[in-house]
């Protein structure tokens, strides 16, 4: 692996921000909605992976959800509905020196946006992608979504959807060059986090779906698996999520799940009996684009002279403005 | 039957007695009311036989309407904003082939910035995809254009867009008449496509056409709506003798006769702008106005006529075309040429501002006077303006300007 050099110019000084300094204004999600357990997983990885706010971008589609960059203290773009994920692509490529982070809902994934889910997955560039599944288009206030569950009531199917939900994570296991999907659901907090941290540190496209409560027009929706812990089925593995102690009293429903066996992770995903929580599938050897199209180089001291020069104009403040430059 | 609806839902109901036998939307705000209504419509029986799909963006919603449409059924759609944005290659396309389907748009502005309030950006983004465009000056003309949508599209095979201010229109709640089904039925044939799937007689649909006939056929679109400049007053009046109400029209004139100063504008605003053309007249100002309803096409000689006599025309209009000014005033300056009389320009109401009356009337009295510039934008809050651009000039990163111009506007509040 390389070092790259924003990487080099980072080490020359430590940096360690409390969770307040990366939080921004008062969310304005409903009581109890799912999106603002995310939110706070979110900032303690932030946090505890002591990401730099000027190194880290959000970029999310249009939603209840997709209003998350305005809640982090970061860089934010609250862009186009279904437009995230080539968006982010974007960030990257200009920007490959940023930790990108998507938001996305199951609207704006796996409705509108799903034509680039389907090829964000196959260029595995490295972004950390939160598929935040109410199973419901919160925004426009209640209308039935692909991952909605067969016969879900809502303003356009007022007698029951008519078809079988999608799943997600079996269409992301399904597309070729995937290298991480990941489950978990918004009412364990510490998975949430342990999920996301270990999505983060991947070095390519990590996919999380987080299934996520919507009190406002979902209620009552995860009521069971929220009661009967053993609903919830942990993938533990050595190379996988470990279980806290803690949590392993409540969560006995538990299997052990290597997750390098993608046709086993296939089928884990494909299990109705109980909703699988962890780590489905981890392949760190798929090549990333970034990496395919910029292989590292032979560094020599022109050429390492003339990328830090780039690194640090990314800082410069112009005192005349910008005539004074060009 | 006067019933208290909100229009949307009237608009369903309206949409149903048209017997639509598909119709697919994916959900934007304002225009969700609308096909939430079908949809119950649709699993409660009173629309059947009718396929209802929700499907996964508008771009497939058209392109499913489209598909219906070719294979012979009468299709239906509805969105706003970026939704006829992103549907827009299948727009037209749709057009193009001359498949009569019917669109409600519920008029919102275009982002970015994100707003979900009323203008007409989306309309005039796609005014010359060969649709026919109709405005609603009101709630109950939103409810009968569809009738007349139908009947127009399928006798031209031209598309229809009926255009509706979102929420000022989509969200009123109000006394309205809901056409009765037997009276539908009378105005709105069934639909006979002109073209069927037919084994004796297969057709593929999607010609290449290279230069030695696009022309020709790019000129059918305009002939149609050339068509249909004559049988738009011809189907107002069936309408008014089956209905008893005008509704839908070129344009509507409002005390235009004797006026020196005529305000031209489509949609809702419209309703104000007659109320400040009344104070006006009472305190001796010769003034009228005049309520496009089509757009498309555009009525070129039956605005010329309505402006006869004017010493001078104001166009407020909800969009903004930026390099320009306005989409419609360079229509309307059009229907005037030859003739050495101002068009003055007035951007109003962008992303759901509120046009009130004191401001059209302060408008009105202005122009009247000829002392406005070509272009004005109507309640425009210069000083924040100003310091925006300060900013601009200040620092080369000043970041991004909604954002800056909000933080601004709430330090001034
Ligand atoms: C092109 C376009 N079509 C439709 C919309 C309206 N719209 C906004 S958000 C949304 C769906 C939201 O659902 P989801 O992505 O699941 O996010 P949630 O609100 O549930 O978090 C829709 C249909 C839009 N903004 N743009
Ligand atoms: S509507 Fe649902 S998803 Fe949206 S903020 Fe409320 S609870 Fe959350
Ligand atoms: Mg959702």
């Amino acid at each position: 692996m390389t070092t790259s050099l924003t990487d080099c110019v980072l080490a020359l000084y430590e940096e360690h921000h409390e969770l307040e300094e990366y939080q921004s204004g008062m969310p304005r999600w409903c009581n109890g909605c799912g999106d603002n357990a995310i939110l706070t997983a979110v900032q303690r990885l932030c946090r505890d992976a002591e990401l730099r706010p000027e190194k880290t971008v959000f970029v999310s589609g249009i939603g209840c959800s997709s209003r998350f960059p305005h809640y982090m203290k970061t860089y934010g773009f609250h862009s186009i509905h279904g437009r995230a994920l080539p968006i982010a692509e974007g960030v990257k490529l200009a920007r490959p020196d940023l930790h990108v982070f998507v938001n996305t809902g199951d609207g704006d994934c796996c409705s509108i946006g799903a034509a680039h889910w389907i090829h964000a997955i196959r260029y595995n560039m490295n972004m950390t992608v939160i598929l935040h599944d109410n199973q419901i288009y919160g925004l426009t206030k209640k209308q039935a979504s692909p991952t909605s569950p067969l016969g879900t009531r809502s303003n356009t199917t007022p007698r029951g959807s008519y078809l079988e939900a999608l799943n997600p994570l079996t269409v992301t296991l399904g597309v070729q060059n995937v290298s991480f999907v990941a489950q978990v659901v918004d009412w364990i907090p510490d998975l949430v986090f342990d999920v996301l941290s270990a999505a983060y540190r991947h070095q390519g496209f990590s996919f999380v779906r987080v299934i996520q409560r919507c009190p406002e027009f979902q209620p009552g929706l995860h009521e069971i698996a929220m009661r009967e812990p053993n609903r919830v089925q942990v993938l533990t593995h050595p190379r996988g999520l470990q279980l806290d102690p803690s949590l392993e009293r409540v969560y006995k429903n538990r299997l052990e799940h290597d997750p390098s066996d993608l046709s086993r992770a296939r089928d884990i995903a494909s299990s109705t009996d109980a909703i699988p929580v962890g780590i489905l599938y981890w392949n760190p050897e798929v090549p990333r684009y970034e990496q395919i199209r910029a292989p590292s180089q032979l560094r020599t001291p022109d050429k390492i002279r003339a990328g830090l020069e780039a690194e640090l104009d990314k800082y410069t403040i112009w005192p005349d403005g910008p005539t004074a430059t060009t | 039957m006067l019933k208290q609806l909100e229009c949307s839902r009237a608009i369903a109901e309206v949409i149903a007695r048209c017997r639509p036998e598909v119709v697919c939307a994916y959900p934007i705000t304002p225009q969700t009311h609308i096909v939430e209504g079908l949809s119950e419509l649709v699993r409660d029986g009173t629309l059947a036989p009718c396929e209802y799909i929700n499907v996964e963006s508008e771009t497939s919603a058209l392109s499913v309407a489209l598909g219906a449409s070719a294979a012979g059924a009468r299709a239906y759609t509805a969105t706003a904003s970026q939704g006829l944005l992103h549907m827009a290659e299948v727009v037209y396309n749709v057009s193009g082939l001359g498949l009569p389907v019917v669109m409600t748009l519920g008029n919102r502005a275009v982002g970015a910035p994100i707003n979900i309030w009323n203008d007409h950006s989306d309309a005039m983004a796609l005014k010359d995809a060969g649709w026919i465009q109709l405005f609603a000056r009101d709630a109950q003309e939103a409810v009968d254009l569809h009738v007349l949508a139908f009947r127009l599209a399928e006798e031209l095979s031209c598309p229809v867009m009926v255009c509706v201010d979102g929420f000022v229109l989509t969200h009123s709640v109000e006394p309205l008449d809901v056409p009765a089904q037997d009276d539908v039925d009378a105005f709105l044939p069934p639909y006979r496509p002109v073209q069927v799937l037919d084994p004796t007689d297969p057709v593929s649909i999607g010609a290449m056409v290279g230069p030695e006939a696009f022309t020709e056929v790019r000129y059918l679109a305009h002939h149609k709506q050339l068509q249909a400049l004559e049988r738009i007053p011809q189907l107002a009046a069936d309408f008014r003798a089956r209905f008893g109400r005008d509704s839908g029209a070129l344009l509507h004139g409002y005390r235009t006769g004797d006026a020196d100063t005529i305000v031209v504008a489509m949609g809702s605003v419209t309703g104000t702008i007659e109320v400040a053309i009344d104070e006006l007249r009472d305190a001796g100002l010769a003034v009228g106005a005049v309520a496009l309803c089509a757009f498309r096409p555009f009525p070129l000689a039956a605005l010329a006529g309505a402006l006869g006599g004017a010493q001078r025309v104001v166009v407020v209009e909800r969009n903004l075309a930026p390099g320009l000014g306005g989409a419609m005033a360079s229509n309307v300056r059009m229907a005037l040429r030859g003739q050495p009389i101002p068009v003055y320009t007035a951007i109003a109401g962008l992303g759901g501002r509120p046009v009130t009356r004191a401001s059209l009337r302060r408008l009105i009295e202005a122009a009247h006077a000829d002392a406005v510039d070509d272009l004005t934008f109507v309640d425009l809050d210069n000083d924040a303006i100003d310091r925006e651009l300060a900013r601009w000039d200040e620092r080369r990163r000043s970041g991004p300007s909604a954002e800056n111009m909000l933080r601004d506007a709430r330090r001034a509040r």
